[in-house]
């Protein structure tokens, strides 16, 4: 009985070098054969096949995906996303919004055709999913409910935290976005829930396999709550009327609240509005203002 | 004048505390009203992604805390703001330059620059052949700079980073208004070492000279590649402050760092008969003979450059593959053995011979 238990041992003992052994010639192989000029060679080459400059740009794009910079001040170690001749350092690594089915085609900067106002449409979209401002409700449909969601993965969270903070770290950065849904049978939905976002990745898969037609339909389908005019601006940032988000029951604080509708942001929304905000996003409003006709002209065609 | 109103006014309202944000001390337009916003971004006409952020609290870590937006930014005029221009660092801000009593300017750097070998102009002052086909390779200030951040140091008791709280409380038994001794022991500390750190000056250079196609088009060696497989480019990827990084050894022991000339230069730190005397700097080397620079740093495996170099190469890797490759195959051959002792090839053969 002994014999066999030592034999045992000695055979998985054995088998266990022999495992060790061959994991060892692989560990060894690129630490003998790190240095080859070839792979530096392979690398131009490869970049320089002919390629097109919007081909040789998307290959820029996936090798720089990601990367970071980091800062090391002795005390404190600042890692932050590297943006390409920023001179202000970001502080911060951001969560992405993974979650969020327009994204994964439009991507987290979507906006771009009104020249003026293009990268504060894109602040929002940092905290306001797409749909909160380009699905407004229909006429004489209820108004929509609102709710914060999970950036990673699209369920109803509390309000967060980071709104009543005083850190500046935390200003706009919840981990969280604002959507809209409806209650059903008591429990509440977003209008963009795990079953659409499942439909709209099942399709992204098999686009492929449908003819051309029929991916023009789709696109169709999937956009077919859009409404051609968004929620404006000063639907929210108002001072006479009941903002469009409920601000208060998402968890802003009285002070933020204050300054959401406060002179200061309603007046430079105003501003924009007056000189900026181009035609294609005003509802009902005749464009004969000779202002209007300027900001048209300066944003070009659209 | 209209605008100098509006923007004045517009300042006026926003100080008053109508929201209640603070707003940082050089921000007194209140820019950070809409550039606190983390996702003010999009993306330019070149696919390249532009952040309108700024993030107050760093802007505070550095010298440039003093430095109201407007200094640098000077075309904005009017809020809401057009696109705004390309910042020009050379400009005077209203910042007064202590020793000289002159407002200040990045000018002198931009001057020592231009004679340097990352300057666009030759010595005689003509457009580089390289630098009409590719500008871009060419760095400007923001290639190179984020905006700074001190990196304060406490010598209080033995020698620490940070700030000393209890060496700072004497400076401030005088200076006493404002953030003054704060700032100044922050910005004198932060220059009696790097204000960044080796592997971060590595990583600066690496964003040119660690890119292939820019090897190519200036017909360089891959630079950062050798110098990491240094004994100094290990120390420095392990977090050595003490060994040199690129601008230590390219940079003549004294001069501006922003003075690197090329290595046919034979005023550069780096030229054939200079290498010695730069190794040999009070910091680093000092006792050393000739012999220090009798090795080629940057020494890559191309055939046709360094035939010598590649040969050994290719003969040394294959004598240590034959080495451990022969051991590795003998014990594994031994634990076979031991596995099954009496297993053979020859044997059924064997024992049928036997038989008949």
């Amino acid at each position: 009985m002994l014999g066999a238990v030592r034999k045992t041992i000695y055979i998985l003992y054995t088998i266990a070098l022999m495992v060790f052994t061959v994991w060892y010639a692989n560990f060894i192989y690129p630490i003998i054969f790190a240095h080859s000029d070839s792979k530096h060679a392979e690398v131009v080459d490869a970049q320089e096949q002919g390629k097109t400059e919007e081909e040789q740009m998307f290959e820029k794009f996936l090798r720089e995906q990601g990367e970071t910079s980091t800062t090391d001040l002795g005390y404190m170690v600042v890692k932050e996303q590297y943006v390409k001749g920023h001179f202000h350092h970001v502080g911060m690594t951001i969560e992405p919004d993974t979650s969020n089915a327009c994204i994964k085609c439009h991507g987290a900067v979507p906006h771009d055709k009104a020249k003026t106002i293009r990268g504060f449409l894109n602040m929002h979209a940092f905290f306001l999913s797409c749909e909160l401002c380009h699905i407004p409700p229909k006429e004489g449909q209820p108004k929509w409910d609102f709710r914060w969601y999970d950036k990673a993965d699209g369920e109803v969270v509390s309000n967060p935290p980071g709104l009543v903070t005083t850190e500046i770290d935390k200003y706009g950065n919840y981990g969280a976005k604002i959507s809209l849904g409806v209650h059903q049978d008591g429990t509440f939905r977003f209008i963009n829930s795990k079953k659409e976002r499942d439909f709209v990745d099942e399709y992204l898969k098999k686009k492929d396999l449908l003819g051309e037609m029929e991916q023009s339909k789709m696109k169709k389908v999937i956009h077919r709550k859009v409404a051609e005019k968004p929620i404006l601006c000063e639907e929210c940032h108002t001072e006479d009327k009941e903002p469009y988000l409920p601000f208060a029951e998402l968890g802003y604080p009285p002070r933020r609240i204050s300054a959401l509708t406060s002179t200061e942001v309603v007046g430079m929304v105003k501003k924009y509005r007056k000189f900026y905000i181009p035609n294609f996003l005003m509802q009902d409003e005749k464009s004969d203002d000779s202002k209007m006709n300027k900001a048209k002209e300066e944003t070009g065609s659209l | 004048m209209k605008n100098i109103i509006l923007i004045l006014g517009f300042a006026l309202l926003s100080n008053l505390g109508v929201s209640g944000e603070k707003v940082f001390a050089s921000d007194e337009l209140n820019c950070v009203l809409c550039h606190k916003h983390r996702g003010l971004s999009r993306v330019d006409e070149n696919g390249e992604f532009r952040l309108f952020f700024i993030n107050e609290k760093m802007v505070k870590k550095g010298p440039h805390s003093k430095v109201k937006c407007i200094d640098c930014h000077r075309d904005i005029d009017e809020i809401p703001h057009k696109p705004a221009e390309k910042v020009d660092c050379t400009v005077e801000c209203h910042l007064e330059e202590p020793s000289s009593k002159q407002k200040f300017t990045h000018k002198p750097v931009s001057e020592v620059l231009s004679k340097s070998v990352h300057s666009k102009y030759d010595a005689e002052g003509n457009l580089k052949e390289l630098a009409v086909k590719y500008p871009d390779d060419y760095p400007d200030c923001k290639d190179c700079h984020e905006q700074p951040l001190y990196r304060p140091l406490s010598f209080f008791k033995g020698h620490a980073a940070g700030i000393s709280e209890r060496g700072l409380s004497r400076c401030k038994s005088c200076h006493t208004k404002g953030d003054f001794a704060e700032s100044f022991y922050a910005h004198v500390t932060s220059r009696l070492q790097k204000m960044r750190s080796p592997k971060e000056i590595v990583g600066i250079c690496a964003r040119c000279h660690g890119d292939p196609q820019f090897q190519k088009r200036h017909e360089l060696d891959a630079v950062v590649t050798s110098y990491m497989e240094t004994f100094h480019g290990k120390a420095v990827h392990f977090g050595s402050e003490a060994a040199p990084d690129c601008v230590d050894c390219h940079v003549v022991s004294g001069e501006s760092v922003h003075f690197i000339e090329g290595q046919d230069s034979p005023t550069s730190s780096v030229a054939k008969g200079n290498v010695a005397t730069t190794c040999r700097t009070s910091e680093c080397h000092a006792d050393a003979g000739e012999n220090i620079a009798g090795y080629q740093v940057h020494v890559t495996y191309d055939k046709d450059k360094y035939p010598l170099q590649h040969y050994m190469l290719k003969f040394f890797t294959a004598l240590m593959a034959a080495v451990l490759y022969f051991f590795v195959i003998i014990i594994f051959l031994e634990l076979l053995r031991r596995l099954f002792p009496n297993f053979s090839f020859t044997k059924s053969s064997g024992a049928d011979e036997q038989g008949h």
